[in-house]
């Protein structure tokens, strides 16, 4: 069996375009995703058009048992992988004490627990003698306190910091960890609509989910560490190593509050 | 110019007949008493359209099925219902199929099976489409394929090397792109279907039609700039008109011109008709669809 590049959160916009990229470049995929429809028309379309091997197999990943079945399907099937793209992540927008107990107990399950443990059971199943790729999504969101977003900031801080730690593990080994961190990602009309509300300032820190997806395999294949799309989104990044982060969260508020 | 035929006892089939071009031709071609099959991708669109033919056109035959063209798999359902439609109604196939639907986009958005939308909704799912109801079309003593296509596509190229612009997506060139898909795609559909088909493609320009098309799935910036263009353009009432031209006009069936814009022949782009685009589109296009031209019965022509 040829090795793959697993893709979780596979069927949604970012998740499509990544799928989309690795075919490209002649890689067999591994979905996953909730929708089992979703999952298959992806996984026709693009077999039949980059003439490569998808497969793929349903899961909730916020549910432990969902994703023990996961992890058993890829171990009976004899999966083994030469990547990791770990999309699966949602984020409910507002502010923090109006959020459900669920939101809250969803975003913690898939954007952090799914998250660990995918990236443990990939680790188990990669190729071996063959460079392994880490690509977890964070967001520029991650460089600063943002209300509204507070979770989902926080999150995707934990995300950045846990993938350069384990970069630095893995070094040695073959694996190489590379940090998305986009800002907005036209994905969806929502996204499209909360995009074109922010007017210029939104126009000039989106880019195009094909590039993206592009550009942070080429990062990956580099093994470099973090990618942040656009040249303002990279400056907003470094401005926000100089910002104390009590100032970064006062001024997010006056923009936003 | 509106040719005088009527097109009692002929039925036909239309995408994107809830708005725009689309349902200004649908209402001129049920007051000429054709049985219409229209769809569209939203019920209470799809309702308020048939409503709309009925108001003027009491009387009109007319029916809709629902369908987004974004996704291929609900293409070949669509393609299903139609086939039902006109099993029940006791058509003998179907005499013109119009693909009219197309949309618009900002960003480069993917459909559900990974396919770039405007390439999906304005190329794949017509050329699909097609495909799947050339049995029904080939039934009638003569039968037209017409695809609503647009002089955008001169001066328009394909990116063979990234063809749905992952990498570099710019709207108009996506949407131009399509456009010229449209006319290949008749040429060399007639091509394949050879010199004595009853089926015959056509595409039509028909000119800049002040319609929402450039309102939907943009942002502001192309919105504005839509806005400003298409008020100077003609109606689509008189858009549909060359269309309902292409569609009942005995004498067009015998001329050899594929491309009509203002009920008349005219060269399409030079581009267009170069043999070696037209079979790598049409390969391209059959790999995104799965299928194959041995299935349908339109070899290449060598
Ligand atoms: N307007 C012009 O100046 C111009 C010029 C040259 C060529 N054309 C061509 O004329 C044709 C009609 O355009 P128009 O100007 O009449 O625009 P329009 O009013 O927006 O009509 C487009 C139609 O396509 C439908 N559609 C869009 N996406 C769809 C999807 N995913 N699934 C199913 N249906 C979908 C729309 O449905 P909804 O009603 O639900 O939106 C609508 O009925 C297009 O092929 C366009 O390229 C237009």
């Amino acid at each position: 069996m040829r090795s793959m590049i697993c893709i979780t959160g596979a069927t949604g916009g970012l998740g499509r375009a990544f799928a989309v990229e690795c075919a490209c470049r002649g890689w067999d995929l591994f979905l996953t995703d909730i929708s089992a429809d979703a999952l298959e028309t992806l996984a026709c379309g693009i077999s039949s058009t980059y003439m490569v091997n998808v497969d793929f197999y349903p899961s909730d990943l916020t549910d432990v048992s969902s994703r023990e079945r996961l992890f058993k399907h890829i171990t009976e099937k004899g999966l083994i992988f030469h990547g990791l793209i770990n999309i699966a992540g949602p984020d409910y927008e507002g502010p923090f004490a109006q959020r459900t107990p669920e939101q809250i107990r969803t975003i913690l399950r898939l954007n952090i627990e799914a998250n660990l443990e995918m990236t443990f059971e990939a680790l188990k199943h990669r190729e071996k003698g063959r460079s392994f790729r880490i690509i977890n999504v964070s967001s520029l969101a991650s460089f600063y306190p943002m209300l509204i977003k507070a979770t989902y900031a926080a999150y995707k801080r934990f995300l950045l910091d846990f993938s350069l730690a384990i970069r630095e593990e893995l070094r040695r080994k073959g694996c190489t960890v590379t940090v998305l961190c986009p800002a907005g990602m036209p994905t969806n009309p929502p996204c499209i609509h909360a995009i074109d509300i922010q007017g210029f300032m939104g126009r000039i820190t989106t880019k195009n989910v094909g590039y993206v997806a592009a550009k942070t395999i080429d990062y990956a294949l580099k093994g470099r560490p973090v990618y942040i799309p656009g040249l303002v989104n990279k400056i907003l990044g470094i401005i926000s190593r100089f910002v104390p982060s009590t100032t970064a969260a006062r001024l997010i508020y006056e923009r936003w509050g | 110019m509106l040719s005088e035929q009527n097109m009692i006892g002929k039925t036909v089939v239309i995408t994107g007949a809830t708005s725009g071009i689309g349902l200004a031709t649908t209402i001129m071609l049920a007051q000429k008493g054709a049985f219409v099959i229209g769809a569209g991708r939203d019920k209470a669109k799809c309702q308020k359209a048939e409503e709309t033919i009925l108001e003027n056109s009491p009387g009109a035959q007319v029916t809709f099925c629902i369908a987004d063209l974004s996704c291929l798999s609900r293409v070949k359902v669509l393609a299903l219902n139609i086939n039902r439609i006109v099993n029940e109604k006791g058509c003998k196939g179907i005499d013109v199929l119009i693909n009219n639907a197309a949309t618009v986009s900002s960003w480069y958005t993917t459909t559900p099976e990974g396919f770039e939308t405007q390439f999906a909704v304005n190329h794949l799912a017509p050329f699909l489409l097609t495909h799947e109801l050339l049995p029904l079309l080939k039934k009638t003593p003569e039968a037209r394929i017409i695809m609503v296509s647009s002089g955008s596509h001169f001066r328009t190229r394909f990116n063979w090397d990234d063809i749905m612009l992952r990498k570099r997506y710019n709207c108009l060139l996506a949407y131009k792109q399509t456009k010229l898909a449209n006319v290949m795609f008749s040429i060399e559909l007639n091509r394949r279907l050879g010199e004595d088909s009853t089926v015959r493609a056509f595409s039509v320009d028909p000119g800049l039609v002040n319609t929402e098309i450039g309102m939907k799935g943009t942002s502001g910036l192309v919105k504005w700039f839509w806005k400003k263009r298409s008020s100077h353009g003609i109606t689509p009432r008189e858009a549909a008109s060359g269309i309902v031209y292409l569609a009942s006009e005995p004498s067009v069936m015998r001329e050899k011109a594929v491309y009509w814009k203002n009920c008349k022949s005219c060269n399409p782009s030079r581009y267009s008709q170069k043999g070696e685009a037209l079979l790598k589109l049409w390969e391209i296009s059959e790999k995104m669809c799965g299928i194959s031209s041995e299935k349908y019965k339109l070899p290449p022509v060598v």
